[in-house]
């Protein structure tokens, strides 16, 4: 079904097009609000509160962009608007700035990072320290594939500030698990070979 | 050490890694939840809307016929306006039980028979 139709549908109280537009975009919500939120107590209310959002806005959506990244953008703002309430109530500290990745998380990790499988391990956790807009726009990028265009439009950010988080989080996740590799004195890429 | 090989294969660890699934999931019926969500929300907005319809036709005829009475059968509103401010309490009264049978009928009662049947739905 087009986008098109299926907004028309919605429009109409159509209930089943509705849950087909939720089941169709689940995934990329999910991903947007957990990544941000990093919470899955929290996860699942942040993207039902993107829905309804969805739901209660739909007659204001023009097609301009596609309807996938009209709804990236609800869930980036509202996972975001989430967040600094929740650092406002003191419950998590929100980290606007880029945040070093600490060194004690090494430790414990270093000595498990041995096969690709726990270096993915790894890089995932290392992922998840990353600054906010960092983890975002990897995500929006590399997992959910949209251009720099479409991330502009999702996130606001210029697209020069893009290029370059997305430049510096890989180079901080590179720069990470190569010198865990040096560290552990073993070829965790041997498998790669 | 590292050397240019392992550079290229850390470029590749982190691709991967880049295009692996977080850990965070939804329930399996969570389409089917905000869907229900949803629905009762258009449910609700329509109901006031319609509410809001009746409201509003209902009052443009008694407006429309207090006008009609005062320009084209010469009525006197003075003996009106005297009449609902002598008896303020049971005209707002009135009107306020004639607004909640119309409020309870066109939309509480509507609404929850929304919910109990899409959640007998949901159920099932």
């Amino acid at each position: 079904m087009e986008d098109s139709e299926l907004v028309h549908q919605v429009i109409g109280g159509n209930n089943n097009a509705f849950r087909f537009l939720v089941s169709k975009h689940q995934r990329l919500v999910l991903h947007v609000v957990g990544r941000i939120v990093q919470q899955q107590d929290q996860v699942e209310d942040v993207c039902q509160d993107v829905f309804i959002k969805v739901f209660k806005t739909l007659k204001n959506f023009r097609g301009d962009s596609k309807l996938s990244t009209w709804i990236a953008s609800i869930a980036y703002n509202t996972a975001i608007t989430h967040i600094r309430k929740q650092k406002r109530r003191n419950e998590l500290s929100y980290n606007e700035q880029p945040l070093l990745l600490a060194d004690e998380q090494d430790s414990g990790l270093n000595q498990k990072v041995l096969e690709i499988e726990e270096a993915h391990r790894y890089l995932l956790k290392l992922i998840e320290t990353l600054p906010v807009h960092y983890r975002t726009v990897l995500t929006l990028y590399h997992l959910e594939e949209f251009s720099y265009k479409e991330i502009v439009e999702i996130t606001g950010m210029p697209e020069g500030t893009i290029k370059s988080y997305l430049n510096r989080a890989r180079t901080l996740l590179k720069g990470k698990i190569e010198k865990v590799a040096r560290l552990e004195q073993t070829n965790i890429f041997a498998d790669y070979a | 050490m590292l050397d240019k090989d392992n550079k290229y294969y850390s470029d590749k660890l982190v691709n991967e890694a880049l295009k692996q699934e977080p850990g965070w999931f939804l329930k399996d019926n969570f389409a089917d939840l905000v869907a229900e969500k949803a629905g009762r929300n258009f449910a609700w907005t329509q109901y006031i809307r319609e509410f809001a319809i009746y409201l509003a036709a209902i009052i443009g005829i008694f407006v429309v016929t207090a006008v009609m009475a005062l320009i084209w059968f010469e009525n006197d509103w003075k003996i009106w306006s005297d009449f609902l401010i002598s008896n303020i309490w049971l005209v707002a009264g009135i009107n306020i039980l004639a607004l909640f049978i119309l409020f309870a009928d066109r939309v509480l009662l509507r609404y929850f028979l929304y919910r109990a049947e899409s959640k007998k739905d949901f159920a099932g």
